[in-house]
């Protein structure tokens, strides 16, 4: 017997008998069916077959088995897309029935259902139950356009849904009110065009604040997220709000809590700072805020990390409350780790002596990475409350006697910023620190070890010997330590040249000939020529004065945190990182906090805000081991002025003369000489690999070919970047006599050129050319005579780049709006040609618009100015399509992927400052491209178009 | 048996057609007894009706093309269907015709009895009963009970002559 009959079976199976079932005209035996259908549904057993069948006992008036089909209807419609529409009139009826729990089942269920066939023609009861007298299917509709939008935003556009849902913000039932705001937050958040769509008015903004009272705590959180992207006409009117979100700081649930807050630190902004209702607010915001802190460990942990930014917005808030802070000996690590950098921030003179006697106790615990951190704390509250420091580094110092191991290597890691903040004052305790070198194992503390040892060189008698035992092992070190151990040899070689030269010389030839680190060669090379060329400027630079740190080191940048307020009660605010960072897609617009308005218009903490900026900025680049450090130094070289102090007194860089002061006498130089290969190896064209001079002029005068890397880098944009059309025959040598003129027109530095060759195919010699441009449309003439001095020999040719400079006494318009007639003159006769200037030379470098800006001009162009365009053989993806024409100046303002096409919304500015935006529609694998362009001046669009082409197709 | 005797076997007719030809409004009119608005049928209306203490499921199926293809989830076991005829709508009887003789090569519909409403006579430039039953080629029909009628569903005619005979047939072929 063959083993088919493994095959056959004489059971029908399963879903046989529950098709059978489902077709049953007994009531109850259906039910049973659908029951086990959702069943074996639910276990993720694949009952798809049945879709069908189980549709049909959908019309039903048995509640219970509706919602049994609703919910199969939910989780296969997806996989049967064609057959899903047979549901569509069941829906449309239960959306009319008599019971409002069926209207509402019947509308959320249809939002769930993700098929494009069939959302058309949900439209109509959708609206219908948007207008529904009961209040449950009016908030369940009010869900399901925004469950809609996520799928068609386009057709709830076009429905004039979204109005609806505003309609719905003055509804009566507190319910219906928060879920029309929740989905049209949902839906703004969604919208490439952002909060545009949801513009509160001051009385729906009071519809809200009695709606808050009275709906449910997501209805409330909602609420008070959308007040929080309100900004109020007045100080007067934040106030009243305040006043009615007040309350909400009592509720039970803390994200509720956490919404009330991030409303009133908003507006909080927009009051006067010296006023009493700010003292109120901010007695007010701490209770709720430490209530938080004793609900579960999770819970805290998110409370903590707000509090962080809070208490980094407005330490006052918290100021007394200190205690609550401190770590207990059951919480979880994430907690305590997260209290210790609060309880840094809320030291102050005041508590600073109960707060280290804390970080003390803490310091002896037994979780590594909390006594590390708590041993690093000690050392910011030193640098941050300046009475205190001698209290702390003596708690250090008794943290080093304990001679365990991580305890002492994180307290000399804190020990050198202490020495960095307070420089000549804490230098005795070197001599212990030195006692403990042996142990340290891990880089950041070698690395600091060693930053102390070269900046304190000339004190300590061993200096020379300690960093010539670190350098016997240089190989082996990690790059910052390396890094570290170069600088402070080479510290230590200016501050003692006896008996270090050989040292020197050691670790600069193992930094820069031995390591394949680019950042270790390129400070060796540095110091290497600094010490060769000029050791007073050496002196100076290495040894220069350094700006202290301060505890802004470790706050977050204002602009960052102002945005991060925003986001309080959010993951944002967990992360501490605004969404843009982690959420894909999001390119909805930044939020700000909102500015006070009375008084003069400068009275934003703008101002404020830049300068500490810049003081955070000042002290990266100096701080040891900082792998910033390097690129700083960079940025100095080359682009000159944006940050002198660090290369200052920056002498005037000497001229590579070999006669210049030698320190190493000749040693050094001879190497110098092998130096340049290697260099250009790296890094090609650099800057760096040239002689010094050259190294320390500003881009403007380096060649544009010679740019290279540090112009990508620093966006510079050279001009070899810019499309140019291949050259195309302008006069053909048969019909000319001869001359044959090939040429193509280009942009480079922001000069205009017309690159052409001219060869002779003729017997004779030609001489004399001459050329001339008829006026046009941007006024193109030749900025200086065609310079083909010697005669052109027969079968020779000639490339010529003649610069064209735009004259507005020679504009005219033409028809085509580029073309360019131009008159060739050689000895033999004249010639006469039209070209077509390719539009995009003109399109300038501030082209790239804002995303508003672009919205609100792409709405001000009436729309007969819109003209559309069909690009065919492109084999590009968006991407690249996306990266050629930036290089054109044509900039790519939004991105935005609907149904798997790209459309790309870019905006373009011509000289004349006429400003062109279009639309492009990319699909993939689709070679067409479909390009829109709208402009207040139409007849730009055909050589806008012509432009494009262009550029795609070269 | 017993079922049958008592009433309450319940027998399955389908109403099928184009779209448009009055379907929803026939099965409302015979469950109702009034003229309700309807609007196309997207998808299924099933209904329960009873005439002359015979319960019928009644199925009203969407006639659009897109959910022709799924008249075939609803053969089995059907006892008889009601085929639609819009009368006035002279430019689509043939592809009437040929989603009705598509239909009843089904095997599933094999003993299904078939009625067909030449319905729209209350609208000038109504085909007559003998001018649809040609156009629709049901005379050469072998081996299926059939009929044709003349109606209206708005006004009601036709309807229950159609009915008394489709009851009639259903009885006696139990």
């Amino acid at each position: 017997m063959s083993d088919s009959k493994y095959f056959t079976t004489t059971k029908k199976g399963e879903i046989y008998e529950l098709k059978a079932d489902l077709n049953s005209d007994k009531k109850e035996k259906k039910k049973e069916a659908v029951k086990k259908v959702i069943a074996s549904m639910t276990i993720g057993k694949d009952v798809s077959s049945l879709f069908p069948d189980v549709v049909n006992c959908m019309q039903t008036d048995n509640l219970e088995l509706k919602k049994l089909v609703y919910l199969y209807l939910m989780n296969y419609a997806k996989s049967q897309p064609d057959m899903a529409i047979m549901a569509v009139n069941t829906f449309v009826k239960d959306c009319d029935d008599t019971n409002p729990l069926i209207r509402a089942l019947a509308v959320r269920t249809m939002g769930c259902i993700r098929v494009d066939k069939i959302t058309e023609y949900l439209c109509e009861p959708l609206r219908k139950c948007l207008k529904d007298e009961d209040p449950y299917v009016q908030k369940t509709a009010a869900v399901c356009v925004a469950k809609l939008y996520d799928i068609n935003p386009q057709l709830v556009e076009d429905q004039g849904f979204i109005d609806q849902l505003k309609d719905l913000l003055t509804a009566s039932n507190p319910m219906v009110v928060a879920n029309a705001v929740a989905a049209l937050s949902e839906i703004s958040e969604a919208s490439p065009s952002g909060s545009a769509l949801f513009d509160l008015n001051s009385q729906t903004i009071n519809k809200l604040l009695t709606a808050l009272n009275e709906c449910t705590e997501w209805g409330q959180i909602f609420i008070l997220d959308s007040l929080a992207n309100f900004t109020p006409k007045d100080e007067k009117e934040a106030q009243s709000i305040c006043e009615r979100v007040t309350p909400r700081l009592a509720h039970a649930n803390a994200a509720v809590v956490l919404s009330a807050v991030k409303v009133l630190m908003k507006f909080m902004e927009m009051m006067d700072p010296s006023g009493d209702y700010i003292d109120t607010l901010v007695k007010k915001l701490s209770p709720p805020l430490v209530t938080l802190l004793s609900a579960e460990p999770e819970v805290q942990y998110v409370a903590l990390r707000n509090i962080n930014l809070i208490v980094q917005k407005r330490a006052d808030i918290l100021k007394h409350e200190m205690k609550v802070f401190f770590v207990k000996y059951n919480d979880p690590i994430y907690v305590k780790l997260e209290k210790l950098d609060i309880m840094i921030r809320l030291a102050s003179q005041g508590n600073i002596a109960q707060v280290l006697a804390e970080l003390k106790e803490y310091a002896t615990e037994v979780d590594v990475d909390f006594v590390r951190k708590s041993v690093r704390a000690i050392g910011r509250c030193a640098i941050k409350v300046e009475q205190s420091a001698e209290r702390c580094v003596s708690t250090l110092l008794d943290l080093i006697q304990t001679k365990v191991n991580y305890v002492v290597q994180e307290a000399i890691v804190v020990i050198k910023d202490i020495f960095r903040k307070y420089p000549n004052k804490y230098e005795s305790i070197i001599a212990t620190l030195c006692e403990n070198l042996d142990t340290l194992d891990e880089p950041e503390a070698r690395a600091s070890m060693i930053w102390i040892i070269g900046e304190y060189a000339e004190r300590i008698d061993n200096a020379d010997e300690l960093l010539e035992s670190f350098v016997e092992g240089f190989q082996d070190e990690n790059s910052q330590v390396q890094l570290q151990l170069l600088t402070a040899v080479v510290k230590l070689f200016l501050k003692r040249p006896q008996n270090t030269q050989e040292l020197v010389q050691s670790v600069l030839t193992l930094s820069t000939q031995n390591s394949d680190n680019p950042d270790l060669r390129d400070r060796g090379y540095i110091y290497w020529r600094l010490l060769s060329t000029d050791p007073a400027a050496a002196k100076n630079v290495v040894l220069a004065e350094k700006p202290l740190i301060s505890e802004e080191t470790d706050l977050i940048e204002p602009t960052l945190l102002d945005e991060l307020i925003c986001y309080i009660g959010s993951l944002a605010s967990v992360y501490h990182k605004p969404p843009s960072a982690f959420v894909e897609g999001r390119a909805g617009a930044r939020r700000a906090l909102p500015t006070r308005s009375s008084g003069s218009g400068s009275a934003s903490p703008e101002p404020a805000a830049a300068q500490q900026v810049q003081e955070v900025l000042t002290v990266i680049p100096t701080t040891p081991a900082s792998q910033n450090d390097l690129l700083g130094d960079l940025v100095n070289l080359d682009l000159g002025p944006s940050n002198q102090q660090f290369m200052s007194p920056a002498p005037p860089a000497p001229a590579q003369d070999s006669s210049s002061f030698d320190l190493l006498g000749g040693g050094l130089d001879s190497l110098l000489d092998a130096q340049p290969q290697p260099i250009q190896q790296s890094t090609p064209s650099m800057g760096l690999g040239g002689p010094i001079p050259q190294a320390a002029a500003p881009p403007g005068g380096v060649p544009p070919g010679n740019l290279g890397v540090l112009g990508d880098l620093f966006g510079v944009g050279s001009a070899s970047e810019e499309y140019v059309a291949p050259k195309e025959v302008w006069l053909e040598a048969p019909k000319c006599k001869g001359l044959e003129l090939k040429g193509t027109f280009s942009k480079r530095m922001n000069n205009y050129y017309m690159d052409m060759t001219f060869t002779n195919k003729a017997m004779q010699q030609m001489s004399g050319f001459a050329i001339q441009l008829n006026k046009n449309s941007f006024g193109l003439v030749p900025a200086q005579a065609l310079n083909i001095s010697s005669p052109l020999n027969a079968n020779q040719h000639i490339d010529v780049s003649l610069q064209l400079v735009i004259n507005a006494q020679h504009m005219q318009r033409m028809d085509p709006l580029m073309n360019l007639q131009v008159a060739i003159k050689n000895n033999i006769d004249v010639f006469y040609f039209s070209a077509l200037v390719p539009m995009y030379l003109f399109f300038t470098a501030d082209g790239n618009m804002d995303k508003k800006y672009f919205l609100n001009s792409w709405k001000d162009i009436p729309s007969q100015n819109e003209s559309a365009f069909v690009i065919n053989n492109v084999t590009l993806n968006s991407d690249e399509i996306q990266e050629k024409l930036n290089k054109s100046k044509v900039f790519t303002v939004a991105k935005r992927r609907v149904e798997g096409q790209d459309m790309l919304y870019q905006s373009m500015k011509l000289v004349n400052n006429v400003e062109i935006l279009a639309e492009l529609k990319v699909q993939p694998d689709n070679p067409t491209l479909n390009l829109a362009i709208k402009s207040k001046v139409v007849d730009v669009a055909p050589a806008v178009f012509h432009s494009f082409n262009m550029i795609l197709h070269g | 048996m017993f079922a049958s005797l008592f009433g309450s076997k319940e027998m399955r007719i389908l109403i099928l057609g184009l779209d448009g030809a009055g379907k929803t409004t026939i099965l409302y009119r015979l469950q109702v007894g009034e003229v309700v608005t309807t609007i196309p049928t997207i998808g299924f209306n099933v209904e329960t009706v009873t005439y002359k203490n015979l319960k019928f499921q009644v199925w009203d199926l969407g006639g659009q093309t897109s959910i022709r293809p799924y008249w075939r989830c609803y053969y089995a076991n059907t006892d008889a269907i009601i085929y639609v005829v819009d009368s006035c709508d002279k430019d689509r009887l043939g592809i009437s015709k040929s989603e009705l003789v598509a239909m009843l090569e089904e095997e599933e519909l094999k003993k299904a009895i078939l009625v067909v409403f030449a319905n729209k006579q209350d609208m000038e430039g109504a085909l007559s009963k003998t001018e649809v039953t040609n156009a629709l080629g049901l005379t050469a029909l072998k081996s299926r009970t059939w009929s044709i009628f003349a109606t209206s569903a708005v006004k009601g005619d036709g309807l229950t002559e159609a009915m008394d005979w489709l009851t009639k047939q259903l009885s006696s072929g139990q």
